[in-house]
């Protein structure tokens, strides 16, 4: 177990809607400080009150940007965690320093993203971070380079379409009971799912996220702080991040891992960090830009063996209230939204409270893993008070 | 001469690998290895993680190997557009034996039927064009 068990935790959430990528009424940084004031509405906080600023990969509202709107007194601690969807969970064990060390005692994590004011996927995704090895040989998007993954786990490895189809199944059932959820009214069954398009074999449509305008926050408060906050409190257990040798910048070259997240490691050092494993927990948000990543994620974890993947993975098995691991209880970045997972946390928090859409009754053990496959990943653990 | 792809220098990676193009615009195909002891580097780097050497060997070899990985792109995807008209293609990560597994992108060439993780594929070099961005380029085909 280590210091950081349970010494934060997350006490507000904001969330605007979710836009269809690139028509968001308003900027990005227009759409943060929404998430942001709603965060501390929720949490029942002074939003001038918030000293930390915490985000991920490309995240273009800095505080900088923020202060002035927000009416910031003192920013005391501000953050940024290397790369892209992977660093999501890691957010929280920056967080947790932060307020363990005495850097800051209110920090928001957040994220928003509109295409039409920052075009993240063309330009900043895009131009700075895909080798001339991908360009040149016509690989551009991280489907189809997740798609090289995915063709492994399944001719190779032997895991079935169906673990796919569940993934995508259960993602959107649960959207179409989230009023908040973007794919809310599509409709899912085999027929949809197998007439799709083909995006990037083995990928159809909707086995990829699509992107949306959005912002999302979460704040983060030292474990005593939080007892006397409106909210029940969602303790941070564990947050590791990193990556192994082997893994990182190697264009395809990973080893031992390929097919899978590459959070192995990640996993073991949350169980240890936490205490818990992977039969206790009660609901999953399982990063899904790509499912088959997803599901990678889930045999990091020790949810199951790649052998038992299409076993495991079943419409009943998946979804709340009483599937044996029910994920993407929103509809996740499948069917809910994708801001680059940000929705993920949020609806981990969600459960803990009692409060989702899709609850699973009585949940007290939430995960949220990060960015699959991603050059570095993360994963994170949190708890009701119980669970401490 | 000055090369087609420096002239056309995408960003973003390590960057210690303008030798595999050098020598791919010239036809031929090389990999990186350490000097001292004798690990295969790829990607390219600056400093063997292994044995801590700065000076690497390129070593000419013949394009040959076996699918690891593939995907057939089915999309004309936004920064790859000069293959729209391709659409679909195949882009197969290779892994080559000769230099102790290490996997080189490329994109497909000739007849798909048979294509398969495992399937054993042969390289051929292609000089620069808008399709590779004036990169020079590897090319697996099926050799069954
Ligand atoms: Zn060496």
């Amino acid at each position: 177990m280590s210091k950081m068990r349970g010494a934060a935790a997350i006490v507000g959430i904001g969330q605007t809607p979710y836009y269809k990528r690139g028509t968001s009424p308003e900027p990005e940084l227009k759409l943060a400080i929404r998430a942001i004031t709603q965060a501390a509405d929720d949490a029942g906080i002074d939003v001038r009150d918030i000293d930390g600023f915490v985000s991920y990969a490309s995240e273009r509202s800095d505080p900088a940007k923020l202060m002035p709107a927000l009416g910031t007194r003192e920013c005391s601690f501000a953050s940024l965690v290397w790369f892209h969807g992977g660093g999501l969970p890691a957010t929280l064990n920056i967080a947790s320093q932060a307020i363990m060390t005495g850097q800051a005692d209110i920090v928001a994590v957040y994220r928003s993203m509109a295409e039409g004011s920052n075009q993240r996927l063309r330009v900043i995704v895009a131009q700075d971070d895909t080798s001339s090895q991908y360009l040149v040989n016509g690989l551009d998007s991280p489907a189809q380079i997740l798609a090289l993954r995915a063709q492994r786990l399944m001719e190779y490895h032997g895991v079935p379409q169906s673990a796919l189809y569940a993934t995508v199944r259960a993602s959107y059932y649960h959207a179409s009971n989230n009023p908040n959820a973007y794919g809310r009214t599509v409709t899912m069954n085999d027929e949809v799912y197998e007439h799709a398009r083909m995006i990037s074999e083995p990928y159809r449509l909707f086995d990829c996220s699509r992107e949306n305008d959005a912002a999302a926050c979460i704040l983060v408060v030292s474990a005593e702080r939080a007892k006397d906050l409106k909210q029940k409190p969602a303790y941070i257990l564990s947050a590791p991040m990193g990556t192994m040798e082997g893994g990182g910048a190697l264009e395809e070259n990973w080893r031992p891992y390929y097919a899978t997240a590459g959070q192995t490691e990640l996993a073991e050092r949350l169980w240890r960090e936490s205490g818990y494993g992977p039969k206790d927990v009660d609901v999953a948000q399982i990063y899904m830009n790509m499912n088959s990543m997803g599901i990678g994620a889930m045999v990091d974890h020790g949810f199951f063996a790649m052998e038992e993947a299409g076993a495991f993975c079943t419409f009943e098995n998946l979804t709340a209230p009483s599937g044996k691991l029910p994920i993407n209880t929103s509809g996740g970045d499948l069917g809910e939204g994708f801001i680059h997972g940000m929705g993920l946390i949020p609806e981990a928090v969600r459960q803990i409270r009692g409060a989702s859409t899709n609850q699973v009754p009585g949940a007290k053990l939430s995960l949220v893993t990060g960015g699959p496959g991603d050059l570095m990943s993360s994963t994170a653990l949190l708890g009701a008070a119980e669970t401490l | 001469m000055a090369y087609s792809f420096e002239q056309h220098k995408i960003s973003g990676a390590i960057g210690a690998d303008d030798q595999f193009w050098r020598a791919l615009e010239d036809g031929t195909f090389q990999l990186s290895r350490c000097s001292s002891c004798r690990n295969w580097t790829w990607p390219a780097h600056f400093r063997c993680g292994k044995c801590g050497s700065w000076e690497f060997e390129w070593v000419t070899l013949e394009p040959k190997g076996n699918v690891f990985t593939y995907t057939r792109s089915r999309y004309a995807f936004d920064r790859v557009l000069e293959r729209k008209d391709d659409v679909p293609y195949v882009t197969i990560v290779a892994e080559i034996p000769e230099a102790g597994n290490v996997r080189v992108m490329g994109v497909m060439k000739g007849d798909e039927a048979g294509l398969k993780i495992g399937a054993r594929v042969k390289g051929s070099i292609e000089p620069p064009s808008p399709k590779t961005k004036n990169y020079p380029s590897i090319r697996w085909e099926l050799d069954l």
